[in-house]
């Protein structure tokens, strides 16, 4: 045991003191902020996307419908900079064909800045059918915006010619509907949706990124001790497995040491960036700026901080168990071979494991109680990244967590159990890459 | 207690294709210079993995100061040089040395004082403190030098060295057999395995020869020389004066085998052949001997005749 904290000790500060770890370690939530602000910057602008008012309204309904259509698409704040106004026209019925021939190829010809025409008839005030035609039919963003511009304004048009005034339906349509939405579990009501979806988000990729870094870690540990043969030295000294076990517990407090200051810092930096968004955007969510107030202005503490204590220590529990699981299968696969590029090869079946994972984070976000999500927070080699993240996103029956960190942990002590007899014979196996004929018998023999 | 510091039993190693190890036995007293010779592809290396526990033999036991090598803490007072040299090339030499002396007990206080003083011994201090520097910033032969303090720091009482003298200069050749003779005198126990049985010959107390994995012969190098028989004699002749010489030489009757180096010859007796009787005879040629001696083969004569050309078997390219 002293011998494998004294591998676990040098692996840790000889990490901990390299420049990579320094840089790494600062640079991460440096750009983790840029890259969410600038998300959010582009979520808002494209959200009110000028490329609405670059259109022709064909408005044969004989009413006002097209030029309150208009304004409404005016009215975005966001966009105010551009003063370009859809063209709206009066027409008749009859003429719509040509007109619409027309407007098809204008918006065709070269250099237009027309984006497409909108085409309004009895039928839509009725509420029934309106026509679209454009270059950007298929941003949802656009058209979700066109049909709500084109259903509040048929409202309004409908409920004039019902006789209101124009004052009270302005009134009436002047209601800035804000929504608080609030998770209820088994333990009652508590947090709010989106915390809850950010914490599950936050978790899920901190976890998988912790893991695909600080595995890579453990395999190119493993390969420098083999290719510089110091191997043989220490393994005269101490058991290979007890090598292995220092080795992922020497990186594996690397790990939580670089999480506990990428949270830190990324603590820390959101004072300055959310200011930037606020004023970008206005309020996002309720969530959001709740989280955000409670928790020192930081999107990512305020999303732990919605947490409940359990979940982080499920979480944490989760990341020992699967930072352990990949590791030493890392450790197993650096073992096996003798040059970096053979090392990203035998490095493959782990990747594998770990992305059939990472590709069910946004199934699981979207639904986190489907069959598929509650199979893959079962299975060890994806449970320490799903579960958590179910826990977040919905309620989990404690039965079931506890389950499934059991079977984690059976699984781990599997792959600790595989990976220390590969890597016992593979540690002193110089010459070719092996077979997996030839690896199936390192496991048998050792 | 247990008079030896290495006692190997029975071991066995197979692999698939060959078996590296068959049947060995062999004791290595305590407080002596212990050499284990072989051709390349012996079993030597596999050996020596065994005693350190590395890997398992198929069967057989190993005792090292009279307890199983698997017992807790036996192995902290070995120390091993292998081979193919390795150290944490972007470590610092300070912080290597002390990793390695902790894995063996040593407490940091210690091993901190302790590397000092080997740096300073090694010169590796003068005018730059290599101990600060990091390993791949060393020379090859400081870092060998540096492997080889990290074989020593912990003070063990059975150093082993596999092929210390490959890739060596002379100068660092001289201190490794310097610091060998060193540890003798402290009674400590040496083993190490060579081919080059000039320096197993000049350090060694006892050797074991393996070939093909089994035991040729052991015991001390007196021992071995004079159970190989005094049949060997060395012959010089002034330079000019050997023309007749060759058909006494080529007296089966006489010689058996002659190593011929134009002025100086060794010779092999034909059994139950008289050294006097050779002797007159080449005086009778007018020949002017300038040595004739009567010695006991030398380790590598011995070598060559009993592992011979055969003793490295085809396709064993590994480690010996």
């Amino acid at each position: 045991m002293d011998k494998i904290l004294i591998v676990a000790k040098r692996e840790y500060l000889e990490r901990v003191r390299s420049r990579w770890f320094i840089v790494i370690t600062l640079a991460v939530p440096a750009l983790m902020a840029t890259v969410f602000a600038v998300m959010i910057l582009i979520a808002a602008r494209s959200s009110a996307s000028t490329n609405v008012r670059h259109i022709r309204i064909l408005d044969a309904s004989a009413t006002s419908l097209g030029d309150r259509i208009s304004q409404n698409l005016m009215a975005d704040s966001a966009a105010a900079n551009d003063p370009i106004k859809p063209v709206v026209q009066q027409v008749n019925v009859a003429d719509l064909p040509g007109l619409q021939e027309r407007a098809t190829a204008d918006v065709a010809a070269k250099g237009s800045t027309l984006v497409g025409y909108l085409v309004l008839t009895d039928s839509t005030l009725r509420g029934q059918t309106f026509y679209y035609a454009g270059r950007n039919a298929s941003s949802v963003a656009d058209i979700e915006r066109l049909r709500t511009a084109v259903r509040q304004s048929v409202s309004i048009v409908r409920l004039q010619r019902e006789g209101l005034t124009d004052s009270v339906v302005s009134a009436f349509n002047n209601m800035p509907l804000k929504m608080r939405s609030e998770r209820i579990t088994d333990a009652g009501r508590g947090g709010s949706g989106q915390a809850g979806m950010i914490a599950g988000m936050v978790v899920g990729v901190l976890l998988f990124m912790s893991i695909i870094i600080h595995g890579q870690n453990v395999l190119r540990g493993v390969l420098e001790e083999k290719s510089s043969r110091v191997a043989e030295v220490v393994i005269s000294s101490i058991k290979p497995e007890s090598l292995l076990a220092g080795k992922v517990l020497g990186v594996g407090a690397v790990g939580l040491t670089q999480q506990a200051a990428w949270i830190a810092i990324s603590a820390y930096l959101s004072q300055f960036i959310l200011p930037v968004i606020m004023k970008n955007v206005g309020p996002v969510g309720s969530a959001a700026t709740a989280a955000s107030a409670s928790a020192a202005g930081s999107p990512v503490a305020g999303a732990l901080g919605s947490m409940t204590l359990p979940v982080i220590g499920v979480a944490f529990v989760f990341f020992l168990v699967g930072f352990t699981f990949y590791a030493a299968l890392y450790a197993a696969a650096g073992s096996m071979v003798n040059s970096e590029q053979e090392a990203q090869q035998a490095a493959v079946p782990v990747m594998l494991l770990i992305m059939s994972a990472w590709l069910m984070v946004n199934p699981v976000m979207i639904n986190p109680n489907s069959k598929l999500a509650v199979v893959m927070s079962w299975l060890p080699w994806s449970s320490p990244i799903i579960m958590p993240m179910r826990m977040g996103l919905t309620s989990v029956p404690p039965m079931h967590v506890a389950g499934s960190i059991l079977v984690a942990i059976v699984g781990c002590v599997g792959a600790v159990w595989l990976s220390a007899r590969i890597y016992r014979v593979g540690m002193l196996m110089y010459g070719k890459k092996p077979t997996f004929a030839e690896v199936a018998k390192w496991i048998r023999y050792a | 207690m247990s008079d030896f510091a290495i006692d190997i039993r029975n071991v066995v190693k197979r692999y698939e294709e060959h078996v590296a190890v068959r049947d060995l036995s062999l004791q290595v007293p305590r407080g002596s210079v212990y050499g284990l010779l072989g051709p390349n592809g012996a079993g030597k290396t596999t050996t020596i993995r065994m005693i350190l526990d590395i890997i398992l033999p198929d069967s057989g036991t190993i005792s090292l100061f009279g307890q199983p090598n698997t017992a807790a803490g036996v192995l902290n007072r070995v120390g091993y040089l292998p081979e193919e040299r390795g150290l944490y090339k972007k470590m610092q030499v300070r912080r290597v040395l002390a990793f390695l002396a902790e894995l063996k007990g040593v407490a940091p206080k210690e091993a901190s004082r302790r590397i000092d003083e080997w740096l300073e011994r090694f010169s590796l201090t003068g005018e730059k403190n290599w101990g600060d520097a990091k390993v791949d910033e060393l020379s090859r032969g400081m870092q060998q030098k540096v492997q080889f303090i990290a074989a020593l720091l912990h003070d063990p009482d059975l150093v082993i060295l596999d092929e210390p003298f490959s890739g060596l200069d002379p100068i660092n050749a001289q201190a490794l057999k310097d610091a060998v003779v060193d540890l003798k005198r402290r009674n400590k126990t040496v083993i190490f395995s060579t081919h080059i049985m000039d320096n197993a010959e000049r350090m060694c107390d006892s050797v074991c020869i393996i070939a093909r994995g089994e035991k040729v012969l052991d015991g001390t190098v007196a021992g071995v020389k004079q159970s190989a028989g005094a049949r060997n004699i060395a012959l010089a002749v002034a330079s000019g004066t050997h023309n007749g010489i060759t058909p006494v030489l080529r007296d089966t009757q006489l010689v058996q085998k002659v190593d011929d180096n134009n002025n100086y010859f060794e010779l092999e007796l034909a059994p139950n052949a008289d050294a006097q009787l050779l002797l007159r005879r080449l005086m009778e040629t007018g020949a002017n001997i300038e040595r004739f001696e009567l010695m006991q083969p030398s380790l590598h004569q011995i070598f060559l005749q009993r592992v011979g050309a055969t003793g490295v078997e085809a396709g064993m390219s590994g480690h010996g």
